[in-house]
């Protein structure tokens, strides 16, 4: 959540709020704000869609207009966050990501082992979430498909 | 100007993905946030009700018991909507490890599956 001028979402792409006018800053220091009072997930859930909606509905916005808009996305986030914090949800790693680099770009495991040079064995552990791979051999890996790791800001 | 009548759903969605299909872990923040967007473009907003809701039911491939914990969400959607409902929980149940997903419209309960064409 970083400065006041910036957000930082939970996949650590950083955000600026200058961009927004005056209105809608008001709106997300709402939502950060009734964010950090603790709420109930299922509470804070229902509270800022209904805000981010009834703003942008006034000014006419469609609701896939609206679900482009910073601080739909801000709601969205903070929800997550809150939801994490309460353990009903699991924030998103590593092996997250390579399951959904395999279901979008790999017809299937074997391909994707194929193509960076891990055992199917190992990769069946690691997306199990029974083991790790090691951070070179991970690197390695990614780089013969096209990827490459980053580290990014969580908050 | 008359109001179109619009039809109340509730359905339930598992705070943890299937044990037996999948692996009983809880959700990604993705996931929550796929079912959100949709229900919002959609059917214009959703409600979710205060709390857990705790309950079990029979594993159709087990035949054992299984205990859940689920959010209940509630939709209006126009009577025109039911099948888009339906396919948007039969996407559900795939992204959130589900065998099927308790629906009701108007007080008719139904459930949902993903079915391979």
């Amino acid at each position: 959540m970083s400065s006041p001028d910036e957000y930082t979402d939970l996949k650590g792409k950083v955000f600026s709020l200058a961009r927004l006018d005056p209105d809608e800053q008001d709106l997300v220091c709402g939502l950060i704000s009734r964010a950090k009072s603790h709420p109930d997930w299922n509470e804070y859930s229902n509270f800022w869609m209904a805000a981010v909606w009834e703003f942008y509905a006034a000014m006419g916005l469609t609701r896939r207009e609206t679900q482009q808009k910073l601080p739909y996305k801000i709601g969205q986030d903070l929800c997550s966050r809150i939801g994490i914090a309460a353990g009903y949800v699991r924030p998103s790693d590593y092996r997250d990501e390579l399951e959904q680099l395999i279901r979008t770009r790999f017809s299937n495991r074997r391909e994707f082992c194929e193509a960076t040079g891990l055992a199917e064995d190992m990769l069946s552990h690691v997306l199990a979430r029974r083991k790790h791979l090691a951070v070179d051999t991970l690197a390695e890996a990614l780089a013969r498909v096209g990827y490459a790791l980053h580290i990014v800001p969580i908050s | 100007m008359s109001q179109e009548l619009l039809l109340e759903c509730s359905f339930f969605i598992p705070l943890r993905r299937d044990v037996n299909l999948s692996d009983g872990m809880p959700h990604l923040s993705d996931a929550w946030a796929w079912l959100d967007d949709e229900l919002f473009a959609n059917f214009g907003g959703r409600t979710i009700a205060p709390d857990e809701y705790d309950g079990f039911y029979r594993d159709p491939d087990t035949q054992e018991r299984v205990f859940d914990k689920s959010r209940k969400f509630l939709v209006a959607i126009a009577p025109t909507q039911r099948a888009e409902l339906r396919s948007l929980l039969a996407a559900t149940c795939v992204i959130f490890g589900q065998k099927c997903i308790y629906l009701s419209i108007a007080g008719e309960v139904e459930f949902v599956t993903y079915e391979l064409p």
